[in-house]
């Protein structure tokens, strides 16, 4: 059991003009399921990977339960990771994989059977002890990796994208196993994807990643109803949220001339409009803005394609709806997020749960 | 896999085609192998008039003479030696070069070298390295109390045709240990390195098993080198003496033959060599072809 603690950790490779990381700052708490997210380069993998000690620190801490591990080899640190790639000893057969790590931190024989026997029942593997990694499907690779990972009894599991290599049904059933099984040893757990999906379901705390810097630390709902910044907001959730340039003037929004939204709480200036698409509805009868381009059916919902004044817009509709060439844009001014054009950052508060609300047509 | 089938309008035709391959085989190997063999049933006298068929006889008398037999251990131990010490050196040199990130390139370049050197030439230059007279390593060993002098001890010779035919292997062994190496996953050295096994146990129980696909090739390729292709390097430093002590099997088959003229006997020694490389060979595409896989 232990907490994490980042204190402006940076990272820059030997030859590179920029840092990877550039001064984070993350508080990981005792039993905490956290998840670094991003897009490809944003440095999760590296921030990751100081946290295990398979990279240098450049400048910055990092304690890991109280102790700065900064300059500690990975194998004192206590901690477990998954790899992509699984990383398992492909010489040496399942359970030989699980048992290496406490062979060489000279445990007894006798406990380490225990664990391996336990770690085995509880990932469904015992019966894969005597096979090679090779004679293993990819599901079962990814549960003996977690098992080598699970007999250690760490105080911290680090998983590096362990589900990318799996295919997509897999990696649902292996993403609610990953929650069940953490929840139930409690051990305080970083994980790094790519994918904002499994990001949402697995966390307990969200952190986005852009560029080596830190965009914003919460839980799964607060980035999906609250994001601060632009990026965020186009990052989470899935379909991405509409983004359009405009203009706040006294108090309208105003998108390319055309006055979209009356009554936000924001300063005037160019902002970047978010909405998301299921909290936009299209109505059919003759005139209004949106120009339809094309449908994607996704059984229990459409997403519906389009653009207004030049700008792309989707829509989540049920199935049911009514669709038409030329259409109304209907929405609650309240669900509106607005973004500094400039800096990205959050301008208008939050939206009250129980405030009053008029839609707007446009 | 696809291959694509050509069919041919004359018969005649692709077996024109395959013929300059089929005329270089059948003169320069198929013919001397079986001028080998016949030679080997064969017993000349001194002068050469008179030749007469003697059956296995040349092959019998070959393995109750001492020497011939000495000359099996005189090889046994130089390929032996060759392939232990061009190997763990390449080795060495190969784990050290995967370490460092900067200059490899440059660091194996020049690890490559030597094996562009001639046999020959790498057999003069270690002579000339340890000549009692004017060596530099002659020298510094006298200095540290040891008189050397391959032209009179058996043992400095053997280590003078070790040392000199291994420096060459040493390039080869080097380079495919260094691709193995690269072959070996990243993440597996750190996996172990989490698992809490130092860099030298780390070595030792997950690199140098995976390595072992590679590491069995080479001890056959190395073999066969000492065994066959060592004869420049014998020739050019201790021409097999002293006293026999570095006449292995290829350069006894010369020295008996082109030498002491003794044609059966030689050619009896070269049939034998034949089957050695024949069993090597099977032994490499038997087990290199479908290599221990992971």
């Amino acid at each position: 059991m232990a907490d994490i603690k980042l204190t402006r950790v940076e990272k820059t490779y030997p030859g590179a003009s920029e840092p990877s990381v550039k001064g984070v700052d993350l508080q990981i708490n005792d039993g905490e399921f956290v998840v670094l997210v991003g897009p490809s380069g944003c440095g999760k993998s590296t921030l990751l990977r100081m946290i295990a000690g398979l990279e240098t620190i450049s400048s910055g801490e990092i304690a890991i339960a109280g102790r700065v591990v900064n300059d500690m080899e990975p194998m004192d640190r206590n901690i477990a990771m998954v790899f992509q790639n699984y990383a398992l000893y492909p010489h040496m057969s399942v359970r030989q994989n699980l048992s290496y790590g406490l062979k060489n931190r000279k445990m007894p024989k006798a406990e380490i059977n225990r664990r391996v026997d336990d770690a085995a029942s509880i990932l469904q593997i015992g019966a894969l002890l005597d096979r090679k990694p090779r004679a293993l499907s990819g599901g079962q690779r990814q549960r003996v990796a977690m098992g080598r990972a699970i007999v250690r009894e760490p105080s911290v599991f680090l998983f590096d994208e362990p589900l990318s290599n799996l295919d997509a049904k897999l990696r649902v059933s292996m993403r609610g196993e990953i929650r069940q099984l953490q929840k139930r040893l409690g051990t305080t757990s970083v994980y790094v994807t790519h994918d904002q999906m499994e990001a949402m379901t697995l966390a307990d705390k969200l952190v986005v990643l852009n560029a080596g810097r830190v965009e914003q630390v919460g839980t799964p709902l607060e980035l999906f109803h609250q994001p601060q910044t632009v990026f965020v907001a186009g990052f989470i959730g899935s379909p991405g949220m509409n983004l359009w340039d405009g203009d706040v003037r006294q108090g309208n929004l105003v998108i390319d001339g055309v006055e979209v939204a009356r009554g936000v709480r924001a300063p005037d200036g160019p902002v970047v409009a978010g909405l998301r698409p299921e909290a936009l509805s299209l109505q059919t009868g003759g005139d209004g803005q949106f120009i339809l381009s094309y449908v994607e059916e996704l059984g229990s919902t459409r997403l519906v394609h389009g653009h207004f004044n030049g700008q792309p817009v989707s829509a989540q509709m049920t199935p049911d709806q009514p669709l038409d060439q030329v259409m109304r844009m209907v929405f609650d001014s309240a669900d509106l997020h607005l973004f500094d054009a400039a800096t990205g950052a959050r301008v208008n508060s939050a939206p009250a749960i129980d405030a009053a609300s008029t839609p707007e047509t446009v | 896999m696809q291959t694509k089938k050509t069919i041919f309008r004359s018969r005649a035709l692709p077996y024109l085609l395959l013929a300059p391959q089929l005329a270089i085989t059948v003169v320069f190997f198929l013919w001397p192998a079986g001028q080998a063999i016949w030679q080997s049933f064969l017993r000349q006298d001194a002068f050469g008039f008179s030749t007469q068929f003697v059956g296995l006889e040349n092959y019998i008398a070959l393995f109750h003479d001492p020497s011939y037999l000495n000359s099996f251990k005189v090889t046994a131990v130089f390929s032996i030696s060759v392939a232990g010490l061009s190997m763990g050196l390449g080795l060495l040199f190969a784990v050290c070069v995967d370490r460092i990130i900067k200059a490899n390139r440059a660091y194996s370049t020049l690890l490559i070298w030597p094996y562009a050197v001639a046999p020959a030439v790498a057999g003069v230059l270690w002579w000339f390295m340890f000549n009692p007279t004017i060596g530099i390593l002659s020298y510094a060993l006298r200095q540290m109390g040891y008189n050397w002098n391959h032209a009179t001890h058996p043992d400095d010779a053997m280590i003078l045709v070790v040392l000199a035919a291994s420096w060459k292997q040493i390039s080869y062994n080097f380079l495919f240990f260094v691709a193995g190496l690269q072959a070996i996953p990243q993440s597996l050295r750190e996996a172990a390195a989490i698992d809490g096994a130092g860099p030298v146990k780390r070595f030792f129980t997950v690199v140098f098993p995976l390595l072992s696909p590679t590491t069995f090739f080479l001890l056959v390729i190395n073999v066969t080198y000492t065994m066959f292709e060592t004869f420049a390097v014998i020739d050019a430093s201790t021409s097999g003496g002293p006293a026999q002590a570095t006449n292995i099997l290829v350069y006894k088959v010369y020295q008996d033959g082109f030498v002491g003229l003794n044609l059966g006997s030689s050619a009896a020694q070269s049939v034998i060599l034949m089957a050695i490389v024949i069993v090597l060979t099977v032994i490499q595409f038997r087990y290199i072809e479908r290599r221990v896989e992971y």
